[in-house]
């Protein structure tokens, strides 16, 4: 049982030595209890310190990009910034309005798309595969997680655009529909998964109940067993949407970067990651062009934040009701 | 909890409803194949997704491959160092984050009162999770490069990977500790264990199939990650096999896939990008299955 | 500030590169140990990632380590501190458009960079003037019809602002007309791989890209003004399209550093390595 180890990682010597002690502590009772509660400290102390740290690292990422990021606005209005449509580094005009535009509807699209399909995916998954398929499709699922962005993307590339432009017949196929299709096929195995996992945990009486009183099989999961999954679904939507927003590597082989404004599904166009990943290799340390776009990585980092609290804010509702 | 109206299966052959019925029956029928069709569709999809990724590489790798050392000229070039770099950096960046992820994960679920502080931490896990890869990767930069002046290296791409990884073991430590039942824990309690030991004997134990499930993610996702790593551990390796040393370059098979798609001019670049893309997928997949054994053990012990 | 600290930082690397540079100038090349960090160019990592293999094998106490972004970060790195070498692909100490000089670094020549115009394989056009590739990157000209091709629309990538290749392409092919910047027909990419893949994919597409990446029939590297993209009218200067590779330090490079740079500007891996990667030798156009 090697793999019970791990878990002790965190206590490695006060649960080694815990171990020890009890097995010598026949004789002071007083002492061993002594130890007990100086471990138990010890291990709360230490608990404590680790999510405390958790915490720091998203400061000091807050820290960083806030503090370059706030420079910006010592040559651009703040008016500019987040309403002009102009985003030209070579002529120090930076509106990143676009971008913000473009991350938002791009993250709405792809929950669009993906949310009803893994909702779907998790139903099938929990609620009507036989056992033996489960068991195949559960790890496949996870593991569509670990295939590399750049593999997503390069296949986005290669085979979704030229489809894309096959069957709509546009000329170049980049653009937000593209890379919503390209986003929801990555973030898809995280909802449906976290979605399974919540339907299966809810109670057996639930659904026997909802038979009893007759009702179909659909009528039980769309009006029983979701509602009381629904946390759970929040949660992987959340952590999808998280996902979606933050990525960067696929998105940016199939947007296009073009800075225009993402008024069609496929127009050349550009998101918060994709724009900062385009340009930061390329941009001089100390110029505005440089703080703008650690402005708009501290800005993708709010509206994270923010969507998170929202989400959180309706889920609390949801469970008072 | 119940369906606002009672259906009218429960009053078979009264004829008033009878229409109600065949409706319900035939919504519950479409629903089923809908959930069918997609369902299947989405397997056929998985299948098709896999196989064109392995197809093109699977065949053609053979040893000297995975063991070779990278070249910029010839064809042939292997993936030895880098390939062996994935499996340590993955491997101290697990070591970091683990035990730091179990135990935030244990104070949410165990210690933390239910208070405004404890939402707001939830929060910044939470929040923490969003952060884009590039920003951990810009991170890294001020930290290892910068501030320590480390250069690239295996330990600034591991300890940022770490960093990445952190969020996600937290939530997911959390999420199965609080699934333990109470009544367990209150025996353990009852028993006259203290709060350490029943975390220890009792709590993780039992939600251990949820956390390696978790373990599993983060390790698939630290595998392929390459964005983080060109910045803080480079494009190059030590060059030789079975180099230990964490001071040295730390590119792994993620960002050598990223290097030969985008600037090796090697003839057989495409080739060595399929091949690589194949050997990632499949250690992903084995890592699941891999991990997950102890899992099947432990749930048959569980039993 | 920070900077400062950097600087001092800086310093004091060099004075250590310093020392190591006088000992290993007292024992034998073999015995040269130290730390060499270079980024930048990501055009110029084939080379790098070479030299710095074959260097190793020479020197095996020498640690090279070499990642790349975009080619400014290159003198950046230099400038500040954490980094010994700046890949870039133009005279870093020199200012060209949308980037200021260097100031105290030394431009190190490695090799020569040839870049050709490059088109989709089935758009038909094998040569394009001048005031054509302006017409078509400005975005004024959108049809293939209008420079000798068929009638199909022209789908523009172009790389992203402030890479190398595109600063490059921008004060030679186009004489430093500017780039269109919107539009249904044009995207940016990231790498030169990823122009390589855009312009075999996407029918009616032009770009532009390092002549080394050009191969296969799915992407055709065009004449320009009816001159061939060719090692030969580079060499015999007849191809304005190219230009030097060049590695940045602070001030001239000394110990491991200088050694590094004197192994890829000798002739043994100019002519060697060099030229199997399909760089031209700096020999070759000091005629």
């Amino acid at each position: 049982m090697s793999m019970m180890e791990v878990p002790n990682l965190g206590t490695v010597y006060s649960g080694e030595e815990l171990g020890r002690s009890l097995e010598g502590s026949s004789g002071k009772a007083f002492s061993r209890r002594a130890r007990l509660s100086f471990y138990n400290r010890t291990f709360k102390i230490v608990c404590i310190a680790s999510a405390v740290f958790v915490c720091l690292i998203l400061f000091s990422i807050l820290l960083l990009m806030g503090r370059t990021g706030i420079l910006t606005f010592e040559t651009v209005s703040l008016k500019t910034f987040f309403f002009s449509t102009e985003w030209v580094p070579e002529n120090e005009q930076y509106g990143a309005f676009i971008f913000i535009f473009g991350t938002i509807a791009l993250t709405l699209l792809t929950m669009v798309i993906s949310v009803p399909l893994s909702l779907i995916i998790a139903i099938f998954l929990s609620e009507m595969t036989p056992a033996w398929l489960k068991n195949a499709l559960r790890p496949v699922l996870d593991l569509l997680v670990g295939i590399p962005s750049v593999v997503y993307g390069f296949l986005g590339m290669t085979v979704l655009i030229p489809m894309l432009r096959s069957v709509t017949g546009t000329t170049l196929g980049d653009g937000i529909l593209a890379a919503a299709i390209v986003l929801t096929i990555m973030v898809l195995p995280t909802i449906s998964r976290i979605t399974d996992d919540s339907i299966v945990a809810v109670p057996k009486k639930f659904r026997d109940a909802s038979y009893a009183l007759g009702s179909t099989r659909f009528q039980t999961v769309v009006r029983v067993v979701i509602p009381a999954a629904k946390s759970g679904i929040m949660y992987a939507v959340i952590l999808g949407m998280a996902r979606a927003l933050g990525e960067t590597m696929a998105v940016v082989m199939v947007i296009g970067n073009t800075p225009q404004l993402a008024d069609a599904l496929f127009k050349p166009t550009s998101v918060l990651t994709s724009n900062i990943v385009m340009q930061i290799p390329n941009v001089p340390f100390d110029s505005a062009w440089n703080y703008a776009l650690y402005m708009m990585g501290f800005i993708l980092l709010v509206i994270s934040l923010i969507m998170i609290v929202v989400v959180r804010a309706i889920q609390g509702r949801g469970v008072k009701s | 909890m119940s369906t606002g109206k009672p259906s009218a299966n429960a009053i078979s052959g009264s004829h008033p409803f009878a229409a109600r019925r065949s409706m319900n029956q035939l919504t519950n029928k479409l629903f089923t194949g809908i959930v069918w069709l997609i369902g299947i569709c989405t397997i056929l999809f998985i299948i098709a997704l896999l196989y064109t990724i392995l197809q093109k590489g699977l065949p053609q790798l053979d040893w000297g491959f995975l063991y070779g050392e990278p070249s910029e000229i010839e064809e042939g070039g292997g993936i030895g160092p880098v390939l062996f770099n994935s499996f340590y950096v993955l491997f101290i960046s697990l070591i970091i984050s683990i035990p730091l992820g179990m135990a935030s994960g244990i104070y949410l679920a165990e210690f933390a009162p239910a208070n405004k502080f404890i939402a707001f931490i939830r929060i910044c896990v939470e929040g923490l999770a969003s952060v884009p890869s590039i920003i951990f990767g810009l991170f890294g930069i001020v930290l290892f490069v910068e501030s320590l002046d480390l250069g690239l290296t295996v330990i600034g791409a591991a300890i940022s990977l770490a960093f990445l990884n952190l969020p996600v073991l937290t939530r997911v430590t959390e999420e199965a500790i609080r699934s333990v039942p109470q009544e367990m824990k209150q025996a353990s309690f009852a028993l006259g264990s203290t709060h350490l030991q029943t975390i220890r004997r009792v709590l993780i134990p039992v939600a251990l199939n949820g956390i390696i499930t978790g373990i599993c993610l983060v390790a698939g996702r630290a595998f392929g990650e390459s964005a983080v790593i060109i910045l803080t551990g480079g494009v190059t390796s030590s060059g030789v096999m079975w180099d230990f040393n964490p001071l040295d370059p730390g590119a792994t098979l993620a960002v050598h896939l990223w290097y030969v798609q985008s600037e090796a001019i090697v003839p057989d670049a495409r080739l060595i990008a399929e091949k690589s893309a194949a050997v990632l997928v499949f250690i992903v997949l084995m890592i699941n299955i891999v991990f997950r054994v102890p899992m099947w053990l432990n749930a048959r012990k569980m039993r | 500030m920070k900077t400062k600290w950097f600087r001092n930082l800086g310093l004091a690397v060099m004075a250590l590169s310093l020392t190591f540079g006088s000992v290993s100038a007292v024992s034998a090349s073999s015995k040269l140990s130290g730390r060499i960090v270079i980024n930048g160019s990501s055009a110029l990592l084939p080379l790098t990632l070479q030299a710095s293999n074959e260097f190793k094998k020479l020197n095996p106490k020498v640690k090279i380590s070499a990642s790349a972004a975009g080619s400014v970060t290159g003198p950046q790195s230099v400038r500040k501190g954490i980094a010994d070498i700046g890949a870039c692909d133009w005279d870093a100490s020199t200012s060209v458009p949308g980037f200021a000089a260097f100031s105290g670094q030394v431009a190190n020549k490695v090799a020569v960079i040839p870049f050709a115009a490059v088109t989709n394989g089935s758009v038909g056009v094998s040569s394009l003037s001048t005031s054509d590739l302006q017409g078509i990157f400005s975005g004024k000209i959108t049809n293939w019809k209008d420079v000798g091709g068929k009638d199909a629309k022209i789908v523009v990538v172009n790389r992203a602002f402030g890479s190398g290749t595109r600063v490059n392409f921008q004060l030679k092919a186009l004489n430093g007309t500017d780039f269109m910047t919107k539009g249904d027909n044009y995207k940016e990419v990231k790498s030169s791989g990823d122009m390589k893949t855009a312009i075999e994919t996407t029918p009616g597409a032009i770009g532009y890209i390092d002549l080394v990446y050009v191969s296969g029939s799915k992407m055709k590297a065009v004449s320009i003004n009816n001159v061939a993209p060719t090692e030969a009218n580079v060499i015999n200067g007849t191809y304005k399209v190219w230009s030097y590779g060049y590695y940045m330090t602070k001030g001239q490079p000394t110990g491991a550093v200088k050694a590094f740079i004197d192994y890829v500007q000798s002739s043994k891996f100019q002519n060697g390595s060099l030229k199997k990667l399909k760089f031209i030798p700096l020999a070759a156009m000091k005629k």
